[in-house]
C-alpha cells in the first residue's frame, strides 16, 4: 500500500510538471497566433513559484482551511489516473465516478474558502461555476454512461484496453456525436472561453481568486493545473484509446490542449444563463441521441 | 429478555408520565424523555440485531407480532434519530405554544413506530400509521400554522384510506390480514389495482413527485427539533410500504422488453425521476434553510423510489443505504439549522450571515452532513450513489440517467447555499453576541458527524446486514469483502478512496505550513475596488443566489400548487352544489328528497 | 537585457546579499511581475500598446491581473487628484508584499503641467515610496518598457526595496498623508 500510494504521489506530480510545462508552451503558441513574441516556454512554474514566495494575507481559519483541503482533494484524485493502459497506482480501483466526485471536493473547499473570505465577487463567482458545472456534467456524462454500457467496465484502465483490442475504434470514431459533446464538456470543464464565466476578469473581478495573493493563490494555480491534468486525461482515455506507453500519451495530451486552447482563444465569452441553456439544447439531445443509438439499435462505428 | 409489546406499553406510559411530569417542571420531562428514548434504543439495539426480541403478546388484546430484517432496519435507524433529537428537546422546550403536550406526543409516536414495524397483521398495520399520523399532525404546528396542519393531514389521510383499501381488497382475494400470506396470496388484476393503491400511499408518505404539496409547508413550520425527525424518519414510512409494493407485490404488468422491466415498476421509476428533478430545481430557489431541506428530502425520496423499482440486488442494496446515509445526514444538516435557528431566531437566510466565526462546531457538521447528502466521498451518500449508478447503468435506462445524474450534480447547487449564505461571508452586526450551542446539544452532532464519515469509510458491516434484507425478499445478496464492494461494472473500495484523500491533504497541508506566514486580516478589509464600505450587509452575497439559473424556470415553478389549489376549489364547488341541491331553503325541495330515498330504499330493486 | 539609463545602477555590498534563497526568489519575482490594471491619468493610454502584440509586454513575463491582492506591481499613470490618492493609498496598503510602484508620467515626479492645481498632488514620494520614475508627457512606449525592464534590474541588484521603507517610515508617510487628504478612509454620509 505504501508503495502504491509513492507511486500515486510520483503520478500527480509528473501530471502537474507536465501540464505546467505545456500551458506555458501554449501561452507562446497563442502569442506566435497573435504576431508577437510569446512568453518564455517556463514561464507558468515563474508565475507558480513567485506566487508561493510572496507574503500575503488571510481572513481566518476557513479561508486558509478550504485551500488545503481543496488541493488535497485535487492531489487525491489524480493519483488514482491511470499513465497509460498498464501503468497506475491503484489498480481496478479507478472508478470513473471517483474522479468526478472528487473533482466535487476539489471544488467544495475552494467555494468554502472562497466564500469565508467575506467578498461578495467570491460568492458570485462561486455560483457561476456551479451553475456551469451544472450545465456540461449532465450531457458529459451521459456519453460516459454509453462508453460504460458498451465496454463493460467503468475502469478507466479497462476502457482504455476495451479500445486498444482488435476490431475497436476509439470512442470518438466509434460515437461520433458523443465525442462532439465530450469536446464541449472538455472546455467547460476546463474553464476556457465561452464558458469562462466564473473567472471572468473584466465582469466579476477574477471570481473565487479575488481576495487570495502568495502562498494560497499559488495554492490555487497548482489546484487548477492538476484538475487540467485530470480532466485531458479523462477525455484522452475514454475516448481517444488512451496509450501503450508514455510518449504516445504525451503526444495526444499536448494535441488535445492545444487543439482546445486554439479553438478558445477565438471565442468570446457566454453569459451564465446562455451556458445553461446552451448545454441543455443540442449537446444534451445529441448525447441522448447517441445513448439510444448505441445502446438500443446497437450501431456503433 | 425485551419484548416488543412491553417496548410499546412502556412507551404509552411514559407518555403520560411525561405529560404529567411537565405540568410541574419542563425540563425535567425533557430528560425523562432522552432517558426513556435512550432505553429504548438500547434494548433494541441489544437485542434485536440478533432477533431475540420476544415477540409472545400477553397483554394486547389481538396484536401480533413477527420480526423481519426489513422492519428491524428501518427500527433502528428511525430510534437512532428520535435518540439523537431528544437531547435538543430541554433547549426549545419553552418556545412552544402547548408545552406540556410536546413530550407526550413525541414518545406515543415512537411508540407507533416500534408497532408499525414489528407487527405481523395489515390492520394493526393501519392502526399503528394512523396513530403516527395523528400523534404528528398535532406535533407539527403546536398551535402556530393551521395550514401546515391541515395539508399534512390532508396528504396523509388520502394515503392511508388508499392503504386500507389496498387491504380490504388483498383481504376480499386472500381471506387473510396476515401480511405474508395476503401478500403472497394476491394475483391477477387485483395485484395491479392493490399495486397501485399502497404505491399512493407510499407516495404521500415520502413526498413524491405527485403529492409533494405537504413537504415544505410541513417541514418548514415544524418545531425546530422535530424537522429531522419528519425529514430523516418519517418519510421512511412510505419507503417501507413501498418496498412492499414494489419489491413484494411485483405484478406481473406488461414487460417493457427493450430495458427488460415491467411497465408498473418503469413508471414507478420515471415518476421517482421526475420527483428527483423537481426537487432539486425547487430547492434550488428556495430563501429559508428548512424549506429547501425539506425540497432536498423529497429527491432523496425520488432516489430510494428508483432504487427500489429496478428489481436488482444492487440496486436493492443501495436504495437501504441511501434511507441510512439519508436519515443520518438529512438529520445533521437539520440539527445544524436548528442550533442557528436557537441562537439567532430565524432560518431565512437572507438575514443571516457570518456565523461560522461564532459557532464552529454547528459549521462543521454541517459541512459533513452536506458532503455526504451531495453523495461526494468520503462520506455514506457516495455509495448509496455510487451503487445506484451501476444498477442503472447496467439496465441502460437513459432518461432515469438524466435524472440520477442531474439530481446529484444539482445538489452540489442547492446544499452550498445554506453554507455561503448563512455560515460564511461577512458576519452581520446584529450577530456579534451569539455564542456556541450548549455541550447537550453537542454530543449528538458530534454522534452524528462520526457516523456519516464511519458509513463512508467502512460500509462492509452494514452492507452484509444489508444482504440479509435483500435475501429475505428473494434476490441473490450483493458481493461484498472486507474493503470492497462489487458492482456490475466496477469495484468500490471506500477505505482506499479515504486513505488517499487523507495523503493529499496531508501533503497539502505540508506545502501550505513550508511557506511564509499570512498576515491576518478583518473581513471588512476587502477588495471593493477600492470603494470605502463600513456596512457588512452591503458586501454580504444571500439574497437570489442563483438568479441567472432561476430565472430560467421561474414562470413553471408554481403548476403544481397551482393544480392543488384548482383541485381544492373544484372540491368545495361540488360541495356548495350538493348543499344547494340538499340543503335549500324552501321545505318543499327537502321532502321530496326525503320521500325520493325512502322510496328508493324500499322497492329500488323493483325499478 | 541592457538599459538606456546614463547613471549607472548602484549595487549592494556582498554582505548584505547572503541568503541563497531569497536569490532564488528575487529570479521569481523579477521574471513574472503582475501589474494592477489601475489606470488613473492620460498616461495610461501608454498601456495598451505594451500589453498587447505591438510592444509585447508578456514576453517579460508581465500580465494584468484583477485584484490587488493578486498583484506585484501599482502602476501610478499620470496626476493624482485627491480623491484618487485616498484610494491609491487604500490599494496600496492592500497589495501582497513584496511590491513594488512604477510611476508614469511626469506629474508624479513633480506635479507635471497640473503642478498649480489646487486638487492635484505635487510629489508622490511623499505619501507611497515609489521604486521606478518613467519621465515624459507623456512618455514613448518603449520608455515604459524600459521602465519595467530597469524594475526588473533594480529586482536583481535588491535596491528595489520601497516596500520595506514603507514600513520602516511608517509615521512619516501617515503624516504626510494626513497633512494632505485629511483622513484616508472617508466617513461621510455617502460611505455610511
Amino acid at each position: 500500500m505504501i508503495l502504491n500510494l509513492l507511486v500515486g504521489l510520483g503520478v500527480a506530480l509528473f501530471g502537474f510538471v507536465l501540464q505546467t510545462g505545456l500551458a506555458g508552451f501554449n501561452r507562446k503558441i497563442i502569442g506566435r497566433l497573435q504576431k508577437r513574441h510569446g512568453p518564455k516556454w517556463y514561464q507558468e512554474y515563474l508565475d507558480i513559484f513567485k506566487l508561493l514566495s510572496k507574503k500575503s494575507i488571510s481572513h481566518g481559519w476557513i479561508f486558509d482551511f478550504g485551500v488545503i483541503m481543496a488541493l488535497g482533494g485535487i492531489i487525491g484524485t489524480a493519483m488514482f489516473m491511470p499513465l497509460t493502459s498498464t501503468f497506475l497506482a491503484f489498480e481496478n480501483y479507478d472508478n470513473f465516478f471517483i474522479f468526478v466526485y472528487l473533482l466535487a471536493v476539489g471544488m467544495l473547499g475552494m467555494a468554502m474558502s472562497a466564500s469565508g473570505s467575506g467578498n461578495p465577487w467570491a460568492s458570485i463567482g462561486v455560483m457561476r461555476a456551479l451553475t456551469t458545472m451544472l450545465a456540461y456534467e449532465v450531457p458529459f456524462m451521459i456519453v460516459v454512461l454509453t462508453i460504460i454500457k458498451i465496454s463493460g467496465t467503468s475502469s478507466v484502465a479497462g476502457i482504455q484496453l476495451f479500445q486498444q483490442a482488435a476490431g475497436n475504434n476509439w470512442f470518438i470514431i466509434a460515437l461520433p456525436l458523443g465525442g462532439i459533446v465530450a469536446v464541449l464538456a472538455l472546455m467547460g470543464m476546463l474553464g476556457k472561453k465561452p464558458f469562462e464565466t466564473y473567472i471572468a476578469p473584466a465582469e466579476i473581478a477574477s471570481g473565487p481568486m479575488v481576495e487570495y495573493g502568495g502562498k494560497q493563490l499559488g495554492m490555487l494555480f497548482i489546484l487548477h493545473e492538476i484538475s487540467v491534468f485530470i480532466e485531458v486525461s479523462l477525455f484522452v482515455h475514454l475516448f481517444l484509446g488512451g496509450a501503450t506507453n508514455i510518449f504516445i500519451f504525451i503526444v495526444k495530451y499536448a494535441a488535445v490542449y492545444t487543439f482546445v486552447n486554439l479553438i478558445s482563444n477565438v471565442n468570446g465569452r457566454f453569459k451564465i444563463d446562455q451556458v445553461v441553456k446552451f448545454f441543455y439544447k443540442w449537446p444534451l439531445l445529441m448525447a441522448v441521441t447517441q445513448a439510444v443509438v448505441a445502446i438500443y439499435f446497437g450501431w456503433v462505428i | 429478555m425485551a419484548s416488543i409489546e412491553y417496548l410499546i406499553l412502556f412507551l404509552v406510559g411514559a407518555a403520560l408520565l411525561a405529560y404529567l411530569l411537565s405540568k410541574f417542571n419542563k425540563t425535567a420531562a425533557s430528560i425523562f424523555t432522552i432517558f426513556a428514548t435512550m432505553f429504548v434504543f438500547a434494548s433494541l439495539a441489544g437485542y434485536g440485531f440478533g432477533m431475540n426480541l420476544v415477540e409472545t403478546v400477553n397483554v394486547l388484546p389481538g396484536f401480533t407480532f413477527a420480526q423481519t430484517y426489513l422492519g428491524f432496519y428501518f427500527v433502528i435507524i428511525i430510534v437512532f434519530v428520535y435518540l439523537m433529537v431528544s437531547f435538543f428537546h430541554p433547549y426549545y422546550i419553552d418556545t412552544y405554544k402547548y408545552k406540556d403536550s410536546y413530550n407526550f406526543l413525541f414518545l406515543l409516536s415512537l411508540a407507533g413506530i416500534i408497532g408499525a414495524f414489528y407487527t405481523n397483521n395489515f390492520l394493526q398495520l393501519f392502526f399503528f400509521f394512523e396513530l403516527i399520523i395523528w400523534t404528528t399532525m398535532f406535533l407539527i404546528p403546536l398551535g402556530k400554522s393551521r395550514e401546515a396542519a391541515v395539508t399534512y393531514f390532508g396528504f396523509s389521510v388520502a394515503g392511508s384510506m388508499s392503504m386500507l383499501l389496498g387491504i380490504f381488497m388483498i383481504f376480499q382475494q386472500s381471506g387473510t390480514f396476515d401480511i405474508s400470506a395476503g401478500l403472497a396470496g394476491i394475483s391477477g388484476t387485483n395485484a395491479i389495482f392493490v399495486f397501485a393503491l399502497f404505491l399512493i400511499a407510499s407516495f404521500s408518505k415520502l413526498g413524491a413527485f405527485p403529492l409533494h404539496i405537504w413537504l415544505p409547508i410541513a417541514h418548514g413550520n415544524a418545531p425546530h427539533p422535530f424537522s429531522p425527525v419528519l425529514s430523516g424518519a418519517l418519510v421512511k414510512l412510505g419507503a417501507f410500504i413501498g418496498v412492499l409494493a414494489l419489491v413484494r407485490i411485483a405484478p406481473a404488468t406488461g414487460l417493457f422488453t427493450t430495458i427488460n422491466l415491467p411497465i408498473g415498476q418503469y413508471i414507478v421509476a420515471v415518476l421517482g425521476a421526475m420527483s428527483i428533478v423537481f426537487g432539486t430545481l425547487m430547492a434550488i430557489k428556495e430563501d429559508d434553510a428548512k424549506k429547501l431541506l425539506a425540497y432536498s428530502s423529497m429527491s432523496h425520496g425520488g432516489y430510494i423510489l428508483v432504487a427500489f423499482s429496478l428489481l436488482d440486488s444492487i440496486a436493492l442494496a443501495g436504495g437501504f443505504y441511501h434511507i441510512l446515509a439519508h436519515a443520518l445526514a438529512s438529520a445533521g444538516a437539520f440539527m445544524a439549522i436548528a442550533a442557528v435557528a436557537r441562537a439567532t431566531g430565524t432560518t431565512k437566510m437572507k438575514e443571516l450571515g457570518g456565523m461560522i466565526h461564532k459557532m464552529p462546531i454547528t459549521y462543521l457538521a454541517y459541512l459533513v452532513a452536506i458532503i455526504s447528502m451531495a453523495g461526494i466521498p468520503p462520506m455514506g451518500g457516495f455509495i448509496s450513489k455510487w451503487l445506484i449508478f451501476q444498477a442503472v447503468i447496467d439496465k441502460g435506462l437513459i432518461f432515469i440517467a438524466v435524472a440520477v445524474f442531474f439530481g446529484s450534480i444539482g445538489s452540489f447547487l442547492y446544499v452550498f447555499r445554506p453554507l455561503a449564505a448563512l455560515f460564511l461571508g461577512q458576519e452581520l452586526t446584529e450577530y456579534k453576541k451569539v455564542k456556541e450551542a450548549p455541550i447537550l446539544m453537542l454530543i449528538p452532532t458530534f454522534i452524528i458527524m462520526g457516523l456519516n464519515v464511519y458509513t463512508g469509510v467502512f460500509p462492509a458491516g452494514i452492507l452484509k446486514f444489508i444482504n440479509n434484507i435483500i435475501s429475505e425478499l428473494g434476490f441473490v445478496p450483493i458481493t461484498i469483502t472486507t474493503f470492497e464492494i462489487t458492482g456490475y461494472n466496477g469495484i468500490l473500495n471506500p477505505a482506499v478512496i479515504s486513505l488517499v484523500f487523507g495523503v493529499g491533504i496531508l501533503v497539502a497541508f505540508i506545502i501550505f505550513i513550508l511557506l511564509k506566514k499570512s498576515k491576518k486580516v478583518t473581513l471588512m478589509d476587502t477588495y471593493t475596488a477600492a470603494n470605502f464600505v463600513h456596512d457588512e450587509h452591503l458586501l454580504h452575497y444571500t439574497t437570489d443566489f442563483y438568479a441567472p439559473l432561476e430565472r430560467l424556470y421561474e414562470k413553471q415553478s408554481n403548476w403544481m400548487t397551482k393544480f392543488y389549489k384548482a383541485l381544492a376549489q373544484k372540491v368545495k364547488d361540488i360541495g356548495k352544489l350538493g348543499k344547494y341541491l340538499f340543503m335549500s331553503r324552501s321545505i318543499g325541495t327537502t321532502v321530496l328528497w326525503i320521500i325520493g330515498i325512502i322510496i328508493l330504499l324500499l322497492w329500488g330493486e323493483v325499478l | 537585457m541592457k538599459s538606456t539609463k546614463f547613471t549607472p545602477v548602484t549595487k549592494l555590498s556582498k554582505e548584505e546579499v547572503d541568503r541563497k534563497w531569497w536569490e532564488i526568489g528575487d529570479f521569481f519575482r523579477r521574471n513574472s511581475l503582475w501589474m494592477l490594471m489601475y489606470c488613473t491619468g492620460c498616461c495610461a493610454i501608454e498601456l495598451p500598446p505594451a500589453m498587447t502584440s505591438a510592444y509585447d509586454m508578456e514576453r517579460l513575463g508581465m500580465g494584468p491581473m484583477a485584484t490587488p491582492r493578486q498583484a506585484d506591481i501599482l502602476l501610478v499613470s499620470g496626476y493624482l487628484s485627491l480623491k484618487t490618492l485616498r484610494r491609491l493609498i487604500y490599494t496600496y496598503e492592500q497589495m501582497s508584499e513584496p511590491r513594488f510602484v512604477v510611476a508614469l508620467g511626469s506629474c508624479p515626479i513633480n506635479g507635471g503641467i497640473y503642478h498649480d492645481s489646487h486638487a492635484v498632488i505635487n510629489q508622490l514620494d511623499q505619501y507611497i515610496p515609489v521604486d521606478v520614475y518613467v519621465a515624459g508627457c507623456m512618455p514613448n512606449t518603449e520608455s515604459v518598457m524600459n521602465g519595467f525592464v530597469d524594475l526588473m534590474i533594480k529586482i536583481k541588484n535588491k535596491t528595489a526595496v520601497g516596500w520595506k521603507n514603507y514600513h520602516k517610515n511608517f509615521e512619516w508617510y501617515k503624516e504626510n498623508q494626513l497633512n494632505s487628504l485629511g483622513e484616508v478612509v472617508v466617513h461621510d454620509e455617502f460611505h455610511q
